[in-house]
């Protein structure tokens, strides 16, 4: 899924404008506010899919910036305080063809 | 070629900078060729421990030393120390305190995950403090293609 349908979709605000090699586009999601369950559950995800792939959290810190940084993630999606809530994003970008992280693992 | 040592100081309670030497270490592992998934696998531990170090100590020190086919960092920290090793390395046994929680850490995956990534680890505590050694191995795979 393009990244500005996802900001459309989620009625979201883009912050790195200037940003010309990040990705365009996501293909994957995890959606955790615990930095621990991304880690323990991303850790085997290959870095050409997490490339692709967005970090979904209320989670407003260095810290979630430093777990993707980690992961290899290149997106991150804040849904704290925001309408659509956590829940409902997920629904909506899910029904939109962006796959969970899981089930990547599960094909591979 | 040589090896490389580099010392770090990890304060207590400074969630805004943990994960400082997990970001610095992945960067000059890159430099050296190394793969992102090998990368990726050991800055998983590093941020995993250095957390650790800042939501349960009185803060540390770690040693990240670099050779040709591995790479070791050791976590020292100066107590309070871990009550139970055992119950430490339990997944989702945690005694992490509220500040910790609300910053995405204290799940008590931590010391399991730091095991599940690496290749060697050893754990020592004692109300002085901790140590905690972790080693990956560097082999031809580990390299970017």
């Amino acid at each position: 899924m393009e990244l500005q349908k996802v900001l459309e979709l989620l009625d979201a605000k883009q912050f790195n404008l200037e940003c010309p090699r990040c990705v365009k586009e996501i293909n994957y999601a995890f959606v955790c506010d615990l930095m621990s369950d991304a880690l323990m559950m991303l850790k085997k995800m290959p870095s050409h899919i997490g490339a692709h792939g967005a970090l979904v959290t209320g989670l407003v810190t260095n810290q979630a910036l430093r777990t993707a940084e980690i992961l290899d993630l290149e997106t991150i999606i804040f849904v704290r305080g925001k309408t659509p809530t956590m829940y409902r994003a997920s629904g909506l970008l899910f029904q939109e063809g962006v796959k969970s992280y899981e089930s990547v693992l599960e094909e591979e | 070629m040589e090896s490389t040592i580099t010392t770090y100081n990890i304060e207590r309670n400074d969630i805004g900078n943990a994960g400082t030497v997990a970001s610095l270490t992945k960067r000059a592992l890159k430099r050296q060729g190394l793969s992102r998934e090998f990368v990726k696998t050991v800055t998983i531990g590093v941020y995993e421990a250095e957390i650790n170090v800042v939501i349960h100590s009185y803060g540390g020190e770690v040693t990240v030393e670099k050779a040709d086919d591995y790479i070791e960092i050791i976590f020292k920290d100066v107590g309070p120390g871990i009550e139970s090793i055992e119950n430490a390395m339990t997944e989702g046994w945690s005694t992490a305190s509220k500040y910790a929680i609300e910053n995405g850490f204290g799940a008590g995956m931590g010391l399991p995950n730091i095991k599940a990534v690496s290749d060697e680890m050893d754990l020592h505590s004692s109300k002085e403090g901790t140590t905690l050694r972790i080693r990956f191995y560097i082999t031809e795979d580990c390299y970017e293609r």
